[in-house]
């Protein structure tokens, strides 16, 4: 007899309506075998097809289409194993003959679906990606349009073809927020939808049922084939079981899986990425940012620093909540590299209550109420300094763009008449809140001073004492929903990519006498299956002529 | 300074033991098939990775943190991915193509590594703030292991393109050889002919059968170790991402280097795609995965060595990025 074999699910790719009414009348011994409780309505829907089919092929073709257009969507959300498979396919088929114009608005969707699990225009759109993300690094991002207009000159093209022009019309200097982009995920993600509904979740129907193969010749035809002399099935699916294959045991034959999660993790695996889209969306339409320098001991409040990013951001309660900046200070190493940098945040509620305290760190975020506050920058706010005994005065400290990324600060201390034309002074120069460098009226090098060493300098007749160097601490704002179902998709990724690694693996067997014939296949990791196997059949023991008679007795019997 | 005296002498004995190991894969290559040297070079691999293993462990003691804070760090750990990759089928005793890569690979990256280029980078001691994350080895570790990884499938691919061209191209000539014959001779002679044409094209038929063979067995395993690529790598960027979530704020930030290991992922996605449809042919899929090749030196070197991005760790002290 021959059954329904997995091998079956080949012919769902081949999109030829003769195979399709070909396959159809093996479902009779399959759902007959297997009592499954949701076959019922299938198995006499397929019946009525089949019918038809026989009669003549051309009014079939509009006869299984119209079988297909009624039946196909509820098929596939059904549990049914015997139909839900084999429709998503020729529905895609029936669309493509002509029909009514009520016909086409109803095929339309499904012409659409089975357009975008089309795999090779799938891969089209990861190509356009990638080729699209590379093209984004390649040119500078988010300068001004004077940039491009000298970068890609339109008296000389890059390529011959490239200009500003293109650059800014089709928003390549946003590449990663511009509408080409962005829409070329979209697409990508509703292929990713199409390829999951029409073609893995069939697959995995098919790969979930197990089923006996009762012909020998079925057997061999399996990619890895072998007889067993003198041995019984009984004893293989022992040796299989303790190799930790699922096994299933009735009369003569044997059908043994392992590994059926690989066929399913690809599936999670869509799901995985449709989940972080989703999540990525959310944060990119529903949070909030925003940067601010606090010199120490000053506050600020949330919700002013805090920008919308997009139309489902909404103010939160604690976007009243008021930061206060108690302390910013670095650590160093003993080469004078910075170690790590800290700030010391209190937390305060409309009512003036401390609600939390927390020293934040590169690494080591605060998160509040949804709200989570990261050290990002520095800066160097002021120098607290004492000039002849007097004071303690707050120089503002100015950036100053030098050669190079690193930051240098400076400050200016004017010596003497201040209000003269060109005003002298002392210049003080710092990279670090660790170690001033002070320079005299003439610009020459005068020394330096580390702040609270109380260690008085003199220059030009004027004593200067460096009390306190005074940060100020960058901190980067933000609210974001989308990162908990970010998070679960990565979980989601990580494990179920793990999981595709597995191969599935189906093994058959059938005792023909006292032969047992074996036959198996495997999805992934087909070179190293046949050694497996050899092993696996090595440990199978051999019967003696005494327990073969009594083994054909138990099958006949 | 014992430690770098160490560091030393580990670097170097790694490094001529791989050069052995390669000289012997040449003579078994060139002269036979001696089963005793090529068990040796196997030792001299395990003896490989034993030294470069003690290397970065030697390393993480006198720097306090995984060393894998830069360039040459992160080389030196290719190449421990390179020869782990090489072990582990031996340990199983799985007999492959892959040690004829795997070889090559980590005595490039070691000795490029070693090599004056990076010499200056060498003493780097100290670890950014951004850096100084648990989640650094996780990271780091995973995406090079996924590189090895992923390199070693791809170098298979491109080893599968180019003996099957070059078998098309001779297959070419072989025809156009056998045309010629069959117009140019007579009748008799044709019939003479005949037999040893048999005899040719069944010796070369017996050949090609091996060659497919070979390149099954080739497509094969490059699709396996891709496979585990791929998985260390999705490992490593989304790790990656949960970590910036952590340190810069945003779990994506379109960094050139995030973008360019988003490509990669990207290219190695469309290899594991083509090579679910039977109607892609192998070559296809081995052209994709040869792209793959190129895009992960341009990920792994290109944009460290632009020094553009979140990603630059090479030049930096004090950068605004902190």
């Amino acid at each position: 007899m021959y059954t329904l074999k997995p091998s079956f699910s080949k012919t769902l790719f081949l999109k030829s309506p003769l195979l399709r009414s070909s396959f159809k009348p093996q479902f009779f011994p399959y759902t007959t075998q297997i009592s499954s409780p949701c076959s019922s309505t299938p198995l006499s829907f397929s019946i009525s097809c089949k019918l038809k089919t026989s009669k003549d092929g051309k009014s079939s073709k509009s006869l299984a289409k119209k079988i297909v257009l009624s039946e196909g969507a509820p098929a596939v959300s059904e549990d049914g194993a015997g139909n839900g498979e084999a429709q998503p396919k020729p529905a895609s088929k029936g669309g493509g003959g002509g029909g009514g114009f009520g016909g086409l608005v109803k095929r339309f969707p499904r012409k659409v679906l089975s357009l975008l699990s089309n795999l090779p225009l799938a891969i089209g759109e990861m190509f356009t990606v990638a080729a699209l993300m590379a093209l984004g690094t390649a040119i500078d991002q988010g300068e001004a349009p004077d940039f491009y207009f000298q970068k890609f000159p339109e008296d000389n093209p890059v390529l011959g073809f490239f200009t500003w022009r293109w650059v800014l019309t089709l928003g390549f200097d946003h590449m990663f927020s511009s509408p080409i982009f962005l829409g070329m995920l979209a697409l990508l993600a509703t292929s990713l939808m199409a390829c999951t509904y029409t073609t893995q979740i069939p697959l995995v129907k098919v790969a979930r049922r197990w089923n006996f193969l009762h012909s020998a010749e079925a057997i061999r035809k399996q990619e890895f084939s072998e007889s067993l002399p003198k041995a019984s099935v009984q004893d293989l699916g022992v040796v299989l079981m303790g190799a930790g294959y699922e096994v299933f045991l009735k009369g003569p034959s044997l059908y043994a899986f392992k590994g059926l999660a690989g066929r399913f993790a690809p599936i999670g695996v869509h799901l995985a990425m449709l989940l972080i889209m989703v999540g990525g969306t959310l944060s990119a339409t529903g949070s909030f940012r925003g940067s601010v320098t606090v010199p120490q001991g000053l506050n600020f409040v949330m919700g002013d620093v805090l920008s919308p990013s997009g139309f489902l951001s909404t103010p939160t309660k604690a976007f009243d909540t008021e930061v206060h900046v108690n302390r910013f200070y670095m650590d160093y190493y003993d080469s004078g590299e910075v170690l790590q940098f800290h700030t010391d945040l209190s937390l305060f509620d409309l009512n003036g209550k401390e609600v939390m305290r927390k020293t934040i760190s590169v690494n080591d975020p605060l998160r509040f109420d949804g709200i989570t506050i990261y050290q990002t920058d520095w800066s160097f706010s002021a120098l607290q300094i004492r000039k002849d005994g007097e004071g303690p005065f707050n120089l503002a400290m100015a950036p100053l763009k030098l050669n190079g990324d690193k930051k240098l600060f400076g400050t200016f201390l004017p010596v003497g008449d201040s209000d003269s034309p060109n005003v002298k002074g002392i210049s003080m120069l710092a990279r670090d809140l660790q170690s001033i460098v002070l320079y005299d009226k003439e610009g020459k090098f005068a020394g330096v001073r580390r702040p609270n060493s109380n260690l008085p300098i003199d220059i030009d007749g004027t004593r200067i004492v460096i009390e306190d160097a005074i940060g100020s601490s960058g901190l980067d704002l933000k609210t974001d929903p989308g990162v908990p179902i970010v998070y679960a998709g990565f979980g989601a990724l990580m494990l179920t990519t793990c999981i595709s690694y597995l191969s599935h693996t189906q093994i058959w067997a059938l005792q023909d006498g006292t032969t047992v014939v074996i036959g198996g296949k495997t999805n992934r990791a087909k070179l190293e299956f046949p050694d497996e196997m050899n092993q696996l059949l090595d440990r199978v023991p051999e019967l003696v002529e005494s327990s073969l008679s009594k083994q054909s007795d138990a099958i006949s019997g | 300074m014992i430690f770098s005296t160490l560091e030393h002498i580990l670097t170097h004995i790694s490094f001529s033991v791989v050069s052995i190991v390669i000289t012997i894969h040449l003579i078994t290559l060139l002269v036979d098939e001696i089963v005793g040297l090529y068990d040796s070079s196997e030792k001299g691999m395990i003896a490989t990775f034993f030294c470069i293993t003690g290397l970065l462990v030697t390393r993480w003691i006198y720097l306090g943190h995984f060393p894998l804070s830069d360039l040459y760090e992160s080389l030196i750990f290719l190449s421990w991915s390179f020869s782990i990759i090489h072990i582990v089928p031996y340990f199983k005793k799985h007999k492959n193509h892959l040690s004829a890569l795997t070889a090559p690979s980590a005595i490039f990256t070691q000795g490029f590594a070693t090599s004056g280029l990076l010499t200056e980078m060498h003493q780097s001691e100290i670890l950014v703030p951004a850096l100084q994350s648990q989640w650094l080895m996780m990271h780091v570790s995973m995406m090079v292991l996924g590189y090895a990884a992923l390199l070693c499938g791809s170098l298979l691919s491109v080893a599968l393109l180019v003996i099957t061209f070059r078998q098309d191209i001779r297959i070419l000539c072989k025809n156009n050889h056998f045309l010629n014959k069959s117009f140019s001779f007579d009748e008799i002679q044709y019939m003479n002919k005949g037999n040893n044409v048999l005899q040719n094209t069944s010796f070369l038929s017996v050949r090609n059968y091996y060659r497919a063979q070979f390149i099954q067995q080739l497509d094969h395993w490059s699709y396996r170790v891709i496979s585990l690529g791929f998985l260390f790598l999705t490992i490593g960027i989304l790790s990656g991402a949960v970590w910036a979530n952590e340190a810069w704020g945003s779990y994506w930030n379109w960094d050139p280097k995030e973008t360019w290991a988003f490509i990669t992922w990207t290219i190695f996605a469309i290899y594991l795609h083509t090579r679910t449809n039977k109607n892609f042919q192998v070559a296809n899929s081995a052209i994709v995965a040869s792209m793959g090749f190129l895009i992960i030196w341009i990920c792994y070197f290109g944009v460290n060595l632009l020094g553009i991005g979140l990603h630059s760790y090479g030049s930096f002290t004090f950068s605004s990025n902190l």
